[in-house]
């Protein structure tokens, strides 16, 4: 039996969202991969247009049309009581992987579906299970599953949800009334601007209970009650009567910790923030980040972080994923990533950071972030690095380790790993991609 | 208590709007073309029964005096009308029409609210979408037909079905009206067949008068729950995991109002114009009929009390108007704190 806090609570695997336009297809995050633990907090870091947003917006099931998430993805919530609760409450939508298991065997279906593992986030074939095919979508082809479920048992009889010890919900799949139990419930979000994340006609008090009505079954006089205490807790003073005032009443720190503390009202295990800070001035910013680090201890919530503020990625997060057009190029854990960035373009990300080099001209990366309209075929940010070389232009980087002494650095650069030659690195980054053109 | 110290406010701010509307059209009646006397007497009239008329009618004290007693009566509601019902009580003339044209209004009102509002909130929760495109295409036709030219067609086509054409006859569908051309509702309520009567009497002037404020209504409407859907206080109610009926009804539909509301009132101003046109197209013995034979003819002390009337009523409206914004949205009015 495996306890929970040994395995990522928010696992994404090769999450790929698009839009689609009469004109264009926009890959908008294309092939993303990382977990979250409990308790951790996971920094997104990336120039506007990067896909940060949509990665957090996917993972919360809130893409709309034109957009959609793309078969292959799979965002897994892997939380014990929230299996068993969903195994409960929906029976139907609940897959026995050890059925699945007796009856498929995952490395035949592999082949038949010409993937690499990279698709399904693992870096070799015998890594691969069944659960893994038909969480991401490509069982349908098999009817393994029906479409809609999404509550996957691996451990422990679904039909008696007592017994059920490991297993995942898997977001991707889920809608209706699973999804939005997942969403709020499970999951939270804090978006960027207080100012408008909040309805103007209704009181901050209202908005709280809302959740609390919907996720803990909290009413009346109980709930106004507790929507208080979460305005205390997230540090509003005089939070009796700041219940009932209107959001236009709060100045903008004190509507972020409103918006935090409804993030919050409904217990969440995730909670995602988009550019929390970012609208907020620098004093009142490093409250805000104090004030999640101690909800964090509190409660121990798993944080992801987006931001494309370095200097508050690195103030707050212990892993930190560098994303470019869609993908992410670089993963850390945060020393070592601004000790020795690997990447070219976390190299000029930290170097653009100003006041580094006094009397100098602050240096930037040149260019922009191009918009992806099809899978990769070489190394996107080539055309920007100051180290691309030839082979950039045809072989499509993967995220490897870094180097053989580390597994928890990783980067996609042609350059890496760099223990071995050049050759070497060129045809492990060839390899790993190989089965994945489609 | 903000709220209503901002509402009393506006009412006391209506006291100078009031006075300056009597004082302009004291001014540009009595300064203007028009003639009591010569309307009153026709173009036969002696010139001794012109001059006593004109004495009669305090035509002849200083300008000054002439405007203290039109104000007074005009406050009081006192006066007597001079040309269109000779030597009756301004008040007397104005109850006996203004009944029939409240009936009128209230229909006009009712109509697109019930009408417009819903198309409009259909046709911008589907945004892009062939119901979309039909309610906004034929809301956009109905805003171009001016309710004059509609009045005259709906009319000439009305007439034409007496004895039925293509099966269908508007005098004897539903309740029975072919006795009753040309009548004007008797708003008895004594039966349920008297209030039908008296709704389909006024149902087509109504359906014109408020075509207008339909189409607007439609329009704003589509636009005001487009700009709510997107904006990022739904996304939050999404993300929170609401319901999307609950988002509509809720986060939606509440600030898809605030815009409506000047709509709604402002329809109120177009109507009493438009009534004006209708009633007389429709010979529809109301307000607004009276209001244009009493301003045709000079008749200052009716035309006067009408405008007031009219006036109070937007004033009336106005103050309403502000009063629904600080019900609907809490950010209205608290800036004097």
């Amino acid at each position: 039996m495996m306890a929970d806090d040994e395995q990522p609570i928010l696992d994404v695997r090769n999450l790929q969202t698009a839009f689609f336009t009469d004109k264009e297809t926009i890959r908008a995050v294309d092939g993303v991969t990382f977990d979250i633990f409990p308790g951790e907090t996971v920094g997104i870091v990336g120039e506007s247009g990067s896909g940060k947003s949509v990665t957090a917006r996917s993972i919360m099931g809130l893409v709309e049309s034109p957009g959609r998430i793309l078969q292959g993805s799979s965002v897994r919530f892997q939380h014990r009581e929230t299996v068993r609760e969903y195994a409960e409450q929906f029976p139907d939508l609940t897959v026995d992987v050890a059925d699945l298991e007796a009856e498929y065997d995952p490395q035949e279906l592999l082949a038949e579906l010409e993937l690499s593992p990279r698709a399904f986030g693992r870096s070799n074939p015998e890594e691969v299970t069944v659960a893994d095919i038909a969480a991401s979508g490509h069982g349908d082809e098999f009817g393994m599953v029906d479409a809609d479920d999404c509550v996957f048992v691996t451990g422990g009889d679904p039909a008696d949800p007592e017994t059920v010890t490991d297993g995942f919900v898997e977001a991707t799949r889920a809608s209706g009334e699973a999804q939005r139990l997942l969403r709020g419930g499970r999951i939270a979000m804090v978006f960027q601007d207080p100012l408008t994340s909040l309805n103007p006609v209704y009181t901050v008090g209202n908005q709280i209970k809302e959740s609390l009505r919907l996720h803990r079954g909290i009413t009346g006089r109980e709930a106004t009650q507790e929507a208080a205490e979460l305005l205390e807790d997230v540090g509003i003073p005089d939070a009796r009567r700041r219940v009932k005032e209107y959001p236009h009443q709060f100045s903008g720190g004190m509507r972020q910790r409103a918006v935090i503390a409804m993030a919050l009202a409904c217990d969440p295990d995730v909670l995602i923030c988009d550019e929390p800070t970012t609208a907020l001035d620098v004093t009142i910013q490093a409250q805000i980040l104090e004030l999640l680090a101690e909800l964090q201890d509190k409660r121990d919530l798993a944080i992801m972080f987006i931001t494309h503020d370095m200097g508050v990625i690195a103030d707050v997060s212990d892993h930190v994923n560098v994303m470019y057009a869609g993908e992410v190029v670089e993963r850390a854990s945060v020393e070592p990533l601004f000790a020795d960035p690997k990447h070219p373009y976390t190299q000029g990300l930290l170097e653009s950071i100003p006041g580094q080099h006094a009397g100098e001209r602050l240096r930037t990366i040149e260019g922009s972030v191009p918009t992806p309209n099809e899978k990769a075929t070489s190394c996107r940010f080539a055309p920007r690095c100051p180290k691309a070389f030839d082979e950039c232009e045809q072989i499509h980087p993967v995220r490897l380790p870094v180097d053989a002494d580390t597994d928890d650095h990783t980067a996609a650069c042609l350059l890496y790993p760099d223990d071995r030659t050049k050759g070497e690195a060129l045809r492990s980054h060839a390899e790993a991609q190989g089965g994945d053109e489609q | 208590m903000s709220r209503w110290r901002y509402f009393f406010k506006r009412l006391l701010l209506a006291v100078p709007i009031l006075f300056s509307v009597m004082t302009f059209l004291f001014i540009i009646l009595r300064k203007g073309p028009l003639d009591p006397v010569a309307a009153r007497l026709g173009p036969q009239a002696s010139g001794a029964d012109a001059s006593r008329l004109r004495e009669q009618l305090g035509l002849n004290e200083p300008l000054w005096d002439q405007y203290i007693r039109f104000m007074t009566d005009l406050i009081t509601f006192s006066g007597e009308s001079w040309v269109t019902r000779a030597g009756q009580p301004v008040a007397e003339a104005i109850a006996s029409t203004v009944q029939v044209t409240v009936w009128l209004g209230f229909w006009a009102i009712l109509l697109p609210l019930f009408i417009g509002i819903p198309l409009g909130f259909y046709a911008g929760l589907r945004p892009n979408t062939i119901g979309d495109y039909v309610a906004s295409v034929s809301g956009i036709l109905w805003l171009a037909m001016p309710n004059f030219w509609l009045a005259v067609m709906a009319l000439a086509i009305l007439r034409r079905t007496r004895g039925g054409w293509f099966g269908f006859d508007w005098y004897t569908i539903g309740p029975d009206i072919s006795s009753l051309v040309g009548q004007s509702p008797s708003l008895a309520f004594d039966s349920l067949q008297g209030v039908l009567v008296d709704i389909k009497l006024i149902l087509p002037a109504a359906i014109i008068l408020g075509s207008a404020s339909m189409a607007a209504e439609l329009r704003i409407g589509r636009t005001a729950i487009l700009e709510s859907i997107n904006a990022k206080y739904v996304e939050t109610a999404k993300a929170k995991g609401l319901k999307s009926r609950t988002i509509v009804w809720k986060h939606i539909f509440r600030n898809a109002l605030i815009p409506l509301i000047p709509i709604i009132t402002n329809e109120a101003f177009i109507l009493i114009g438009g009534s004006v046109i209708v009633e007389t197209v429709f010979s529809i013995n109301g307000l607004g009929r009276l209001y244009f034979l009493a301003i045709t003819q000079a008749d200052l002390p009716l035309a006067g009390s009408i405008v007031f009337l009219f006036t109070l009523l937007i004033v009336f409206l106005n103050v309403l108007q502000d009063f629904l914004y600080t019900v609907v949205d809490p950010r209205v009015g608290v800036n004097n704190e």
